[in-house]
């Protein structure tokens, strides 16, 4: 059995180049991700357009699962190639070896672990956030190197006429049919999944995680019962308590509604690649900050009724905390907010992940 | 410019390492397992398993048919791959419904039927079109002069 004259340097070239230009902007997107979760003081992110965050992290997803057809392309291109010999030979080509298998796992271990966690499926026994973001590095050197070693090789085949040859006579698939069948499962595997956050595709996304659908038209990513927050959120005794050094005010649901109301249309984000745009009603943060007499260029910190957990407090820079479109939200698409969605109150914000929107407030502190 | 992107690229793939390492010895075993797993799974078990597939298929399937049949063939690949984290729910949690909401078998057997349907499609879609003599003879090859056995 010999090789398919169909693989070679041609198609793999041209694949890579697609792979290279999906990891890239996977890879960027991610970047941007984990900054605004992990802010550094020269990380800037700003809150206009308010769905900028819906975007970048739409598109980490959706050039995710692009690759996922595009590497089984790129590695079906090359495979043979695993058993060229000398299988180990000198210490370059053992080590050029070793960085292909460090590519190949790395790209494998970021698609995998990636796709499994927009699931919610931790079939592996490690923190996701962390492995998937130190990985990336890994993948992305491991990609710089690759392009480094092979860059003569690319010249060439990108240079060359795509040189159409068959497989198995003038009638069997040509290396154009290659990259015609490579680049319609990118569209499919795309169509199937990015109704997840792409609105008028989600009818034909069956393979979507996520149908959009959920209480007051819009999904959930961590309920009441999970949040531990059933009798809280819902006790006479309820307060949403706002403090400013020795300041403090404590807010019934009843004062919440009747300060001054802003209703805004803005989606919610969620780092596993779902939106939802909706319409929040409920006092503009900048409101309550000022009513604790804090000045307007503060970041403020939010507390939730939920007990201490990584996204049970965050912090909100002050960028967004003096936003206009900032809002602790009272209602959802003219509904009291579901207990799902952070009854009493909670955070909804322009341009941030929504596991940072944190829901059951009960304290926020302007730092 | 070689040398500059393998020096930049062993540098930044040095930063992931270091932040694996902040990890127990214990969760980098179990990372690198799942990162080389991948591999091997994908080397030995994945690859063949294609080859094997395009290799019976070539000779069950002649002519035009295999054309289309070859890129159906992949799109299958793609939706079986995205299908198994979702089609038995594995990461549902009755508390929340709105995560794996959707009927996974059904959808996946109506994206398989849409692509499998488009495959004689394209075969009366490319009888129906005459073929250009150039086509044909561009791509003939020493093959198609010996009666060797096709290749995958």
């Amino acid at each position: 059995m010999k090789p398919s004259p169909l693989r070679g340097t041609a198609v793999t070239a041209r694949v890579g180049l697609a792979l290279g230009v999906a990891v890239a902007v996977c890879f960027l997107t991610g970047l941007i991700s984990h900054f605004i979760q992990h802010p550094q003081p020269w990380f800037f992110w700003p809150t206009r357009p308010v769905w900028l965050y819906r975007v970048t992290q739409g598109l980490h997803v959706i050039s995710g699962i692009a690759a996922i057809p595009l590497l089984v392309v790129k590695l079906w291109s090359v495979w043979p190639k695993l058993f060229e010999r000398p299988i180990l030979g000198g210490p370059v080509r053992a080590l050029e070896r070793l960085s292909i298998l460090v590519l190949v796992a790395a790209m494998l271990f970021q698609l995998s672990t990636g796709l499994l966690n927009t699931a919610q499926w931790y079939a592996f026994e490690f923190f996701f956030t962390t492995s998937h973001y130190a990985m990336a590095w890994v993948a992305a050197g491991a990609v710089v190197v690759h392009i480094g070693v092979k860059l003569p090789v690319i010249r060439r085949a990108l240079g060359e006429p795509l040189d159409d040859a068959t497989a198995g006579g003038s009638g069997g698939p040509s290396r154009r049919t290659v990259l015609v069948g490579t680049g319609l499962a990118v569209a499919l595997a795309t169509a199937v999944t990015a109704g997840q956050t792409i609105p008028w595709l989600r009818r034909v996304s069956v393979l979507a995680p996520r149908s959009g659908q959920g209480p007051q038209g819009v999904p959930v990513n961590r309920s009441a019962v999970a949040a531990g927050v059933l009798r809280s959120a819902r006790s006479p005794k309820y307060r949403l308590t706002v403090t400013h050094g020795s300041t403090t005010r404590a807010f019934t649901i009843a004062d919440l509604a009747a300060m001054p109301q802003a209703t805004h249309q803005l989606p919610i984000s969620c780092v596993e690649g779902w939106s939802a745009n909706a319409e929040w009603t409920g006092v503009v943060l900048a409101d309550l900050v000022a009513a604790v007499g804090a000045p307007p260029d503060s970041d403020v910190r939010m507390i939730s009724l939920e007990p201490p957990g990584p996204y049970s407090r965050t912090v909100l820079p002050a960028r967004h905390a003096r936003d206009s479109q900032t809002l602790i939200a009272l209602r959802l698409n003219g509904e009291v907010l579901d207990l799902d969605h952070g009854y009493p109150c909670r955070l909804i914000a322009p341009t941030r992940p929504g596991v940072l929107q944190t829901k059951w407030l009960s304290r926020i502190e302007v730092v | 410019m070689r040398v500059v992107l393998i020096i930049l690229g062993t540098a930044i793939g040095g930063y992931g390492a270091v932040l694996l390492w902040d990890n127990s010895f214990e969760v980098i075993v179990r990372i690198a397992v799942w990162a080389v797993a991948g591999a091997v799974l994908h080397d030995f078990v994945f690859a063949p398993l294609c080859v094997a597939m395009g290799f019976t298929g070539r000779r069950l399937i002649r002519g035009r048919w295999w054309t289309p049949v070859t890129v159906a063939g992949l799109c299958t690949v793609v939706l079986g791959l995205l299908a198994i984290p979702v089609f038995a729910k594995p990461g549902l949690r009755p508390d929340n419904m709105t995560v794996l909401n959707r009927d996974y078998p059904l959808g996946l057997l109506l994206s398989l039927t849409v692509v499998w349907a488009c495959v004689p499609l394209y075969y009366l879609v490319a009888r129906l079109l005459p073929v250009r003599q150039d086509e044909v003879v561009e791509r003939q090859g020493a093959e198609d002069v010996g009666g060797q056995p096709p290749a995958v």
